[in-house]
């Protein structure tokens, strides 16, 4: 007996919480924003709504921490128009689970102008349909219901309000926005439409990797250059590249500022360093003297770019490009005898020299990644060659010239660096 | 026998993705029972357009000067009695109750719109008695003619597409285009645009009733078929 008794208390209790779970039916919830401190105006078309709207704020904080101090208030202006009213009334009759939003929609167009009119206020129309309450929730972006659902109308109007507050007001509630930057919100073009800046300049500061050898060509063609040695200080197989002389896999930094006009075309002044070892031979007797030989290659360039911006992510800009142009390259040396030696030998003396300035090209391609409109990364790729300085005349006895140390010198690089990136106009 | 192949799918593929499938009527998704029995009509007194009026007033013996007039009141009470015949309690809306409301456009396809009074939402239309009929079958557009093509009239990019004058008609057609109207909840029902043709022998007025009888028996034929 106590035992039926028991099993038909606990059937009963299931009955009344799966109906209670299960009263209230949310159509449809196209998760409208929801305002933090949102001003919420009941709509109703009963003389005695069916939830008090300073009990229903109560509700929308209990069941919502996040949403502020919102302020509920009833939709009198609405209340006391003939086409709202006419339009509440037919809502009310056509609130159907079948019905999409747009089956809802007001179509006259004063009542249009009243949504439009709303800001950013949010209208919930609460309405009694027999035994449920119709609701359903509207704002300023269209005329037809945002949100809408019903549930059992009960006497209790504090359930009723924790009820509707359950249905459509979990979502993580947004700042509202001032009056100033609402306009300018109306004004703003779409993130993704937003005109091409004018003129945009970048500043970057990086490192790099350089080498002779590049990347998919055959070893051979670098071979004589990167395993020859300096004999004597001066005596190599070959010197029309500078590898033949200084070591040429070796790390570099560089800084450089740009600016592209459109996105599309610009221009990139850079200056490019690194320090090269002096590839002595280390059988040679004659470098016991030496404390070090090095280079610090100086180089300032200056290209052209063709770029082209992608926004794949609003807070993000891809920006590829590509760059040729032109550098100046000096080769300052650094050499030092040891402390012990107080004169250097002959050939110390007569040692090599490079030209004072070596001039050439540069041609590579890279992408800028800017975060935030401003904070870059520029990841860039190419050869670079140096030359002779200037052009001369061939003369009659050219043949019989010595070639320029280091006439023909061409390297690869990679680097990236972290660049800052400005909007000018 | 390649190159044959290859026109053939280009044509096959051409023709597939030229041709509109044009959609000529919407139902609402809560039409479920098709009004039997119990009709009022509306907007059938500004409805009737009479085309080619000159070449009907020829054909018909008519006078040219009243035969817009004349056709347009023989068309309206033809579909006025046919329907009064196919539903025991029919009623007609009289104008001034009905007339007041603005034309609003329907859409039934991307490409076909429909124009036509519709009363306002929370307003029920009354009859002459004063009592709200169930449904309103509103007749925005009724226009016979000759061999008129709906397309024509309907798709907006054809719309302005001006059409060649024909020296001969094969048919006398009837365009017609209506909504059902639910006046207790004030939504439209079902929406289309149909069209009726009939071959031309001799015209005579007996034609000209036969095909807005035809119009009538399509219309309520389409109102049982668009129940969803």
């Amino acid at each position: 007996m106590n035992r039926g008794l028991s099993i038909l208390l606990f059937a009963l209790s299931l009955i009344i919480f799966s109906g209670s779970a299960f009263a209230q039916k949310e159509y449809f919830n196209s998760h409208p924003a929801l305002w933090k401190d949102a001003d919420i105006l009941i709509w109703s078309l009963d003389k005695e709504p069916a939830i008090d709207p300073k009990e229903f704020c109560l509700s929308l904080k209990r069941n919502n921490s996040g949403i502020g101090e919102p302020k509920c208030r009833l939709q009198g202006e609405w209340m006391r128009d003939t086409v709202a009213m006419r339009y509440a009334s037919w809502l009310n009759a056509n609130m159907d689970p079948a019905l999409k939003a747009e089956y809802l929609r007001a179509r006259h167009p004063a009542m249009q102008a009243k949504f439009q009119a709303l800001e950013d206020q949010i209208v919930l129309f609460i309405a009694k349909n027999g035994s449920v309450v119709n609701v359903a929730w509207f704002d300023e972006t269209a005329s037809e219901p945002k949100s809408a659902g019903t549930i059992p109308l009960s006497p209790d109007k504090v359930s009723m309000g924790d009820e509707i507050a359950n249905m459509f007001f979990d979502g993580t509630p947004k700042r509202r926005l001032s009056k100033e930057e609402r306009k300018k919100m109306m004004t703003e073009p779409d993130e993704y439409f937003q005109e091409v800046p004018v003129f945009k300049m970048w500043a970057g500061l990086g490192m790099g990797y350089s080498q002779a050898q590049i990347p998919l060509t055959p070893d051979n063609w670098y071979s004589s250059h990167v395993n020859s040695q300096v004999r004597n200080y001066r005596i190599t197989k070959d010197s029309v590249s500078l590898w033949n002389f200084i070591d040429d896999s070796d790390p570099y930094f560089t800084f450089y500022v740009g600016a592209t006009w459109y996105d599309f075309i610009g221009l990139e002044l850079s200056y490019h360093y690194a320090k090269h070892h002096m590839k002595t031979d280390p059988k040679d007797t004659v470098y016991q003297e030496l404390d070090h030989w090095d280079f610090h290659q100086h180089e300032i360039g200056l290209s052209a770019m063709l770029s082209r911006n992608y926004k794949p992510l609003s807070w993000m800009d891809i920006t590829p490009f590509l760059f040729v142009g032109f550098q100046y390259s000096f080769f300052v040396e650094s050499i030092e005898l040891n402390d012990d030696v107080k004169t250097p030998s002959k050939a110390y003396k007569a040692r090599i020299k490079f030209e004072d300035a070596y001039k050439g090209a540069l041609v590579g391609f890279g992408s800028h990644f800017i975060f935030l409109k401003h904070y870059g990364l520029g990841l860039r790729t190419g050869i670079s060659s140096r030359g002779r300085n200037t052009y001369v005349d061939p003369s009659p006895d050219a043949a019989a010239e010595s070639t320029i140390i280091g006439g023909s010198t061409i390297d690869w690089f990679i680097g990236a660096g972290l660049e800052y990136h400005l909007n000018l106009f | 026998m390649f190159r044959f192949l290859a026109i053939a799918v280009f044509v096959v593929c051409t023709l597939a993705g030229c041709s509109h499938n044009y959609h000529w009527s919407k139902s609402h998704p809560l039409y479920k029972k098709a009004p039997y029995g119990k009709l009022a009509v509306a907007g059938t007194n500004e409805a009737f357009v009479l085309t080619r009026s000159a070449w009907f007033a020829k054909k018909l013996g008519w006078n040219p000067d009243s035969i817009q007039l004349k056709a347009t009141a023989f068309c309206e009470q033809v579909f006025l009695d046919e329907m009064r015949r196919a539903y025991p309690h029919f009623v007609s809306i009289p104008e001034q109750n009905f007339n007041h409301f603005p034309e609003e456009s329907q859409k039934l396809d991307s490409r076909i719109f429909m124009k036509g009074r519709l009363p306002e939402q929370g307003v029920t239309v009354k009859d002459s008695a004063g009592e709200i009929q169930p449904y309103i079958l509103i007749i925005h557009e009724f226009i016979v003619g000759t061999d008129l093509k709906r397309e024509t009239y309907f798709d907006y990019a054809l719309i302005h597409n001006e059409s060649t004058d024909k020296k001969t008609s094969t048919h006398i057609s009837a365009i017609v285009s209506y909504t059902l109207w639910d006046n207790e909840k004030q939504r439209p029902l079902f929406s289309a645009v149909d069209e009726v043709q009939r071959p031309i022998t001799k015209p005579t007025p007996e034609d000209l009733e036969a095909l807005v009888r035809s119009a009538v028996k399509q219309i309520r034929i389409n109102l049982y078929g668009g129940v969803s």
